[in-house]
């Protein structure tokens, strides 16, 4: 993987031919992503949605001990307002009885740093950074603005290392510079790979001072696995998958959302990569494995019944742990089967459409068929080859299910609903207020205090949705009494009008 | 209590000079103008901007506003060209002309407002040149650049709202004596903004004027259409809305005037008396209303006298808060609900010639306490002045300490109030603890839902 020579990790589109503007048939997506036909799409209708920032920003924010400085105008970093409710609640449930929720500063670039630059101000927010908080890193999220006017922030931050306690993290996170947020991710991870991971084994130090406890560490690293959570992904589903790891008699390195810089340190010394979304960090699995010897797994997302228990065989089949994994997965399903016996008819035929992240929504609807939902759109934000299994698996069991490959992009979203009238929507927030004026009852796909993932998690979507069918009058009411910004026109149209091909 | 007297410290003349913010309490520009464009009735918003711009002001939105949705065509609706790397590099006219017209053919609005994000501002795409086509087609559409550089969520109200005076509302020669506009309370930036306005709308009408107040379910676009006959620009803000105050004095000759933005009866008593003399109304009619008015106040404050006394409900008090907010609710809990405001934290970037402003209000509080202020835009740093000015002491067994304490300010100074032990309301940007639909401070009957919040915090530990 050349790519880490680079400053900056490659876009997504180029990457992977990653692409955001598709609709049609879910069958019908896989051919033409393979001979390269969606690429340079794009929209001439568009609605303003997620940039590369946020996730970035939602990851690194809930970093311990750590710094974010987002170096831009004044509004980049806002997003933070909300994202740092959940930052909160994690320092909450890891014991913080006054948490102080996500740090971060913005260099607030205004129009005479426009045009000089904006490197003075973010030299003088390092340094207070480092001087006020003390923090064990700091990282520096470079926005749009410094992406044009050139502020040259790698040249900054290797001056400035010398000077500071602290880590220095530059990650380039321009808005415009990719159309795929999930650009994000690798964006993250090639910082941290750079400017903090460095294979130091403590174990050579002083740290461990006997052969005893050297013995003791080797033995632990060798059922050590780095557990690669997601933002979306809520402290109690970190603690349902470090659960079933636990039961396979592992343990647990967790990074990168939560975590302490130190998860990043020590990456290099477990026995496995267990990844938990392809999407999210395939980038650095890959890198851990070819520069340290980390093999890793993680094709599946451990949301629905069979996927957990793929997601668990895979992990488990790396170390020689398959006998154990059976047992674990037999006897988990058989009480989780137990339990949704009496919620099952509550679900029955009834119709879902869904939308969030590419791996998050596919698995979850995977999870909705296995709870005996008909699916009638999937709604990927974006769509590239960590999708296809799901979408293999979605289209055998029902091939009449839509795909729209959007952003979110709610107005194709409204017009969809509109023709196929699901009972029940599932998106991210900001996503599914749409959904609901329509009338539909919403379950947010991913919440800061629920749980989504492995078994418990397919127990708690099943009782959520049956809640949520259970009484509508909320969205009903809304629907009737509120309307969409769109001309009546809209609904006879072609859900994916505006989509316009490009060249190959 | 000991309090130290301290002229103005280093800390404070540097957050004057532009620099780094902590936790910006503020919406950049184009987030205050697409607030405000999406608080405008049936207006709709079309972004030039970068993809992020649409789910970065939501987010934000999200959790500052007190859960304020996207309304009609705001959030992830908002129309926007999400222009890429090649439009930076070949310019994003071309985009955003698709993008205007994709958006007439599919958005059904009586008003579209082009804005433009920092990426298109920087590179200097001519979007005025795009609005003049379409409104040459008989498309009712402008324009005003709010890249995020441009300043703050206020600065993005007055862009907005002066560019409506500007491109929008009908010039008209004759006034009409009796009509007002109001500004200075900006959506979003206040997350009380919708009641605020409604308690001021219905007071300057029991006063005898027609008030356009822009953004509450009263207002239409055809009253903003109008609002060029209007006699004064009320504008309840020293600070905010004062570039569209002046904006409409150029363009449609019509005079302000500012006030400190008015909570409680002591504050709006002087603002009604202020603007009784700019429009010459009778002193019998504005004594008559400040009468009734008080009267109203007092048959409540009445009742919850009893529990103010035997419960000992007087408190210490830290206020923290933007340039409208901060003197406002100092003055409030000082001069009518008898508390002792220790320290007032103004968040804004206020600059140095316009500081007096603040201190006025301050100096004026009937009970002459005094009140130790400074400007700060870190929440970190205000733990850092309250400890400066009330100093732990740790000789002797008997301590003046601050307590029984209430922090008034923000969701940022939560720990904070833990940290000092004091009680805690959120009511200045970010709000994100609580849920605000038509509940305002402003005003006589506004100070009553203030009363009963700030009460309902301590009472909710019997």
């Amino acid at each position: 993987m050349s790519y880490i020579d680079a400053k900056s990790a490659p876009r997504r589109e180029d990457r992977l031919g990653t692409c955001i503007e598709f609709g049609g048939l879910i069958g019908d997506i896989a051919r033409p992503f393979c001979e390269g036909c969606l690429k340079n799409r794009s929209r001439g209708f568009s609605q303003g949605t997620i940039c590369q920032l946020l996730p970035a920003l939602a990851i690194l924010t809930s970093l311990q001990d750590t710094v974010v400085i987002v170096h831009g105008a004044i509004g980049c970093g806002g997003a933070v307002h909300s994202l740092g409710a959940s930052v909160r609640l994690g320092q909450w449930r890891s014991g913080d009885k006054n948490p102080k929720g996500a740090l971060w500063l913005s260099t607030n670039l205004n129009e005479q740093d426009v045009t000089q630059g904006g490197e003075a101000k973010l030299r003088e927010a390092i340094l207070e950074s480092d001087r006020r908080y003390r923090p064990d890193a700091i990282v520096v999220l470079s926005t749009c603005v410094p992406g044009i006017i050139g502020d040259d922030i790698d040249g900054l931050t290797e001056d400035l290392k010398g000077q500071i306690s602290a880590a220095l993290l530059p990650i380039y996170c321009e808005g415009f510079k990719t159309k795929v947020m999930a650009t994000a991710y690798d964006a993250i991870f090639h910082s941290f790979l750079r400017n903090m991971i460095d294979g130091r084994d403590e174990t050579e130090f002083s740290v461990y001072d006997n052969e005893a406890s050297v013995a003791a560490e080797a033995i632990r690293r060798h059922r050590l696995v780095n557990l690669m959570n997601v933002s979306s992904m809520t402290g109690p589903d970190q603690y349902e998958l470090t659960r079933l790891l636990h039961k396979l008699g592992l343990e647990v390195n967790m990074l990168p959302c939560d975590a302490h810089p130190d998860a990043f340190r020590n990456a290099p010394f477990a026995a496995l990569s267990v990844g938990v979304c392809p999407t999210h960090d395939d980038y650095f699995m890959g890198y851990l494995e070819e520069r340290f010897g980390v093999p890793f797994v993680g094709s599946q997302m451990p949301i629905g019944i069979e996927n957990t228990g793929t997601w668990l065989r895979h992990a488990a089949g790396r170390l020689g742990l398959e006998d154990i994994a059976e047992r674990v997965i037999a006897s988990e399903e058989a009480e989780l089967n137990k339990a949704l016996e009496p919620i099952l008819p509550s679900l029955k035929g009834r119709t879902a459409m869904l939308s969030a992240g590419e791996v998050r929504t596919l698995a979850t609807a995977v999870l909705l068929q296995e709870l005996g939902m008909e699916i009638l759109a999937v709604r990927p934000y974006h769509y590239d080859e960590f999708g296809a299994v799901d979408v293999e698996h979605l289209a055998r069991i029902n091939p009449a299910i839509k795909l729209n490959v959007a952003t979110a992009q709610p107005f194709e979203a409204v017009n969809m609903i509109n023709r196929a009238k699901p009972d029940l929507y599932i998106g991210h927030n900001s996503d599914n207020v749409w959904a609901a004026k329509c009338g539909a009852a919403i379950l947010p796909i991913y919440g800061t205090n629920s749980i989504y993932s492995g078994y418990a998690g397919a127990y708690d979507i099943a009782r959520r949705i049956k809640r949520h069918l259970a009484n509508t009058s909320f969205n009903e009411k809304l629907s009737r009494n509120v309307r969409h910004p769109y001309r009546e026109s809209w609904y006879a149209e072609d859900p994916f009008k505006y989509i316009k091909q490009g060249a190959a | 209590m000991p309090r130290t007297r301290s002229s103005t410290s280093n800390r404070e003349q540097l957050s004057v000079k532009s620099r780094f913010i902590e936790r910006p309490r503020s919406f950049c520009a184009l987030g205050g103008a697409i607030l405000t464009v999406t608080a405008l009735p049936k207006v709709v918003p079309i972004m030039h901007a970068a993809m992020g711009c649409g789910a970065s002001i939501y987010w934000n939105q999200y959790g500052s506003t007190g859960y304020l949705g996207a309304g009609y065509c705001g959030g992830l609706a908002v129309p926007s060209s999400n222009i890429q790397e090649k439009d930076v590099v070949f310019g994003g006219v071309e985009r955003l002309e698709e993008q205007v017209k994709s958006t007439l053919e599919l958005v059904e609005g009586d008003l579209y407002i082009v804005l433009t994000g920092c990426t298109p501002d920087i590179i200097g795409d001519d979007i005025h040149s795009v609005v003049r086509k379409f409104q040459a087609e008989g498309a009712n559409v402008i324009g005003a650049e709010a890249g995020g550089f441009r300043g703050d969520g206020y600065v993005g109200y007055d862009i907005v709202l002066s560019a409506l005076a500007r491109s929008f509302v009908t010039p008209k020669a004759r006034k009409r004596p009796k009509k007002v506009n109001l500004f200075g309370v900006v959506p979003g930036q206040d997350a009380f903004w919708r009641g605020n306005l409604l308690k001021l709308r219905s007071l300057l009408n029991r006063l005898g004027l027609e008030v356009n107040s822009f953004f509450t379910e009263h207002d239409t676009l055809d009253g903003v259409r109008e609002s060029g006959d209007a006699s004064l620009s009320i504008v309840v803000s020293e600070f905010f809305g004062m570039r569209t105050a002046k904006e409409f004095e150029t363009v449609h000759g019509i005079p302000y005037c500012e006030n400190p933005f008015p909570i409680g009866p002591t504050a709006t008593e002087n603002f009604l008396r202020r603007i009784a003399s700019e429009l010459k109304i009778p002193r019998k009619r504005v004594d008559s209303l400040i009468e009734d008015e008080t009267r109203g106040y007092f048959r409540y404050v009445e009742r919850v006298a009893d529990a103010y006394n035997d419960l000992d409900w007087q408190r210490h008090a830290v206020v923290v808060g933007d340039a409208n907010y901060a003197p406002a609710l100092t003055k409030f809990i000082s001069d009518d609900l008898g508390w002792l405001p220790e320290l007032m934290v103004v968040t804004s970037q206020v600059s140095e010639d316009e500081k007096f402003k603040i201190d006025r209000v301050v100096d004026n509080i009937e009970s002459g306490y005094p009140v130790h202020v400074v400007y700060e835009t870190d929440p970190t740093e205000v733990k850092n002045h309250f400890w400066k000015h009330i100093p732990r002491r740790t000789d002797g067994l008997h301590q003046d300490v601050f307590s029984p304490g209430f922090v008034v300010g923000s969701h940022l100074e939560r720990e904070f109030a833990n940290d000092i032990g004091a009680d805690h309301l959120t009511v200045s940007y970010p709000v994100g603890n609580r849920v605000v639909l038509n509940r305002g401070y402003a005003g006589f009957d506004g100070s009553l839902s203030l009363i009963e919040d700030l009460l309902s915090v301590i009472a909710a530990q019997r």
